[in-house]
């Protein structure tokens, strides 16, 4: 695609997605997506899992404008519950908590608060031109890959999601592999073969996403509270006033670009989650950082711990978005409920998305510059008001919560059924936080699971039923390599460092 | 902060995990095995993801159960050691499943509305605070009904998604 192409089409995105009754679901997108980022106990991907029903009354673009708010809301609402409150968060944000929240007990909330949300603006606006200008790049390339190269690019996603970046490869897998189980439920898009549904007729469309989605994270998460977390106390940082010195711009800005030139790249490949570039990025800048400044790290707070991350973060959240759109491959639990919402629409995110549904498309992208703008609006003058909904008391909160779950459950099918199966998989989702297993591998298990297998059954019928088609194309067999060295170089790193600790233990 | 000392991670729950993914693991088997073969053209049926995902969860329940009886699992999060509090979630239990069984019946905003209640009652007995006292019922009921019902209005009336109502009205 041409430059002036991409103008274009990113015009025309702008006419559309700045129609009153766009720019109000953008706002209303931002506005809860922030809301949701800073309430503890529900995060973007239980947030938009629970409005899925609206897909079946709203317009297409409409809904995605504000899903994509919620999603980008949410960063800029995480930082704050972060830097103010002294628990640990979700993990996106658990880095900015380290110094955000050294510098907040230093009396510095505010500047804390006024890095992360203008470093969130910097980086979210630098990575969605990243997005407009790579996006169609990729989506033209993408068009050329065959079934075994895209079953190939979703193993790779499947073993990164599951096996790097949690912290057991096997508690990993197995999350994997129950996501895969519950996107067997149903009927089988090739044959037509029903498969596990027990003669249950509410199974035969397969389950949910929905109350996957809302059962381990929202229900799951009430239960854990409940059961584990009465006498947790929380505390509350001081807030300060929103400004920044001199002196923290100075800090700020290389920080910021720093960070977003780390977390960007992150994003466009088919790894996702943001645990890697956000730590990638605060130890930058703790390396950079030279005589007091880096006295302030882990003390008083520094100002580029907070800066650097916040800005990965929010790159990589949005240039996640290249893979969700030109290859259809989601790579975080929030990214996974999107292509799902794509789907009830009948969208396939792929390359051919930014042909057939090219104004949906430039809409969305244009839409996440304005909801960048909205943003930075509503976390630097408005803060304040945000930081009061850290005063919802608990019970109040959590009882909240499985009312909008019940919505989400029983609004996309009208079936009480569906929420006695919500409590079920919430008492899964007990057990899984409660053993530390991942959670992002079963719902990429679940929506990615029956592409991949399609996927697979077209690449060998086009090998002619042999499995060999996928060594004899580069292309497939790269990936293969790729996928097998993800899974075998850190445990060879492992085992030859123990080797070498032992050989030095024998000499000493 | 812990009122108590931290309960240890037993490694006879963890065991227990395991278990459970490889019951899960052959009861899959069990579905695969009923799934016809038939694999057409592709030379790929439709009973061979269920086959490969069977497997490989078995494979994973094994390595579970084998790894909670040497070491336990590693790299367990923050909240470890808390003991579990069951009365509270037996509250939350009996809000949620009167709600599933109830909404039809009832409509939404009632039934919502009793799942609040029980559900902040068990969290309110979880911190242990004001739990009994009837003021705080009735805070917990006002505070549901002015959830629920605007979110009632909200979904049917603005955005055309059918909840269940006690009247027709579509106000309640």
């Amino acid at each position: 695609m041409e430059a002036l192409d991409i103008w274009g089409h990113l015009l025309q995105g702008f006419a559309t997605a700045g129609t009153p009754v766009n720019l109000l679901w953008a706002f209303v997108g931002c506005a809860l997506g922030t809301a949701v980022g800073v309430l503890p106990g529900i995060g973007p991907a239980t947030a938009v899992a629970m409005l899925l029903p609206i897909t079946t009354q709203v317009e297409a673009t409409a809904s995605m404008i504000f899903f994509a708010g919620i999603y980008y809301g949410a960063m800029y609402g995480g930082s704050t519950t972060s830097i103010l409150l002294n628990t640990p968060g979700e993990t996106a944000t658990m880095v900015t908590a380290m110094e955000g929240n050294k510098m907040a007990k230093s009396g510095r909330a505010g500047a804390a608060l006024a890095t992360a949300a203008i470093g969130s603006f910097v980086a979210g606006s630098i990575a969605t031109v990243i997005v407009t200008l790579f996006a169609p790049v990729v989506a033209d390339f993408a068009v050329k890959l065959g079934p075994p190269e895209y079953f190939m690019l979703m193993l790779l996603a499947f073993t990164t999601v599951s096996a790097v970046l949690g912290q057991s490869t096997v508690r990993g897998l197995t999350a994997l592999f129950v996501g895969l189980a519950a996107g067997l439920v149903g009927m089988d898009q090739i044959t037509g073969q029903v498969r596990y549904t027990g003669g249950v007729p509410e199974l035969i469309d397969g389950i949910e996403i929905v109350l996957v989605a809302v059962g381990l994270f929202a229900v799951a998460e009430a239960m854990h509270a409940v059961l584990f977390e009465g006498k947790l106390v929380e505390t509350e940082n001081r807030m300060s006033r929103v400004t920044m010195t001199v002196g923290d711009w100075k800090r700020s800005i290389p920080a910021w670009l720093r960070g977003t030139a780390i977390g960007a790249p992150f994003g466009c490949i088919p790894a996702g989650g943001t645990e890697i570039p956000t730590f990638l990025s605060y130890a930058t800048e703790k390396k950079l950082a030279r005589g007091e400044h880096q006295t302030e790290f882990g003390a008083k707070g520094a100002i580029e711990g907070v800066a650097g991350p916040e800005a990965a973060n929010n790159a990589t959240v949005t240039t996640a978005l290249i893979p969700l759109l030109t290859l259809g491959i989601p790579t975080s639990n929030t990214t996974a409920i999107l292509l799902g919402a794509f789907q009830n629409y009948g969208i396939q995110p792929g390359p051919q998305l930014f042909t057939t549904s090219a104004s949906l498309v430039w809409a969305l992208i244009a839409s996440l510059y304005i909801g960048n703008v909205m943003l930075l609006v509503l976390n630097l003058p408005m803060i304040g008001l945000w930081v009061k909904l850290l005063k919802v008391p608990r019970p109040q909160l959590y009882a909240g919560i499985l009312i909008f779950a019940t919505v989400g459950a029983y609004g996309m099918r009208q079936s009480a059924f569906d929420l006695f199966l919500l409590y079920g998989i919430g008492l899964v989702g007990l057990v899984m936080r409660r053993f530390n297993f991942p959670t992002a591998p079963v719902l990429v298990g679940m929506i990615l699971g029956p592409l991949a297998e399609a996927q697979l059954r077209n690449a060998i019928s086009i090998g002619e039923g042999s499995a060999w088609i996928f060594l004899q194309r580069p292309m497939s067999l790269a990936l293969l390599v790729l996928v097998v060295s993800v899974l075998l170089v850190p445990r060879l790193v492992q085992w030859v460092a123990r080797k070498r600790l032992k050989a030095s233990n024998v000499i000493s | 902060m812990r009122a108590h000392a931290p309960a240890r991670h037993s490694p006879f729950l963890q065991a227990l995990v395991g278990v459970g993914v490889l019951l899960l693991a052959m009861l899959l088997a069990v579905g695969a095995w009923l799934i016809p073969s038939d694999a057409g053209y592709g030379g790929v049926g439709p009973n061979f993801l269920p086959w490969v995902v069977a497997i490989a969860l078995g494979i994973c329940g094994i390595v579970l159960i084998r790894k909670a009886r040497r070491s336990g699992f590693l790299h367990m999060g923050d909240h470890d050691g808390e003991h579990p509090y069951w009365p509270g979630f037996a509250w939350m239990s009996a809000g949620m499943l009167l709600n599933a069984a109830l909404i039809t019946r009832i409509g939404f905003v009632l039934s919502c509305a009793l799942c609040f209640v029980l559900a902040a009652r068990g969290l309110r007995s979880a911190q242990a605070h004001s739990s009994g006292r009837p003021k705080s019922w009735l805070i917990d009921s006002l505070v549901a009904l002015l959830i629920a019902a605007p979110v009632y209005w909200m979904f049917t009336k603005f955005l055309g998604i059918n909840l269940p109502g006690l009247t027709d009205s579509g106000w309640l």
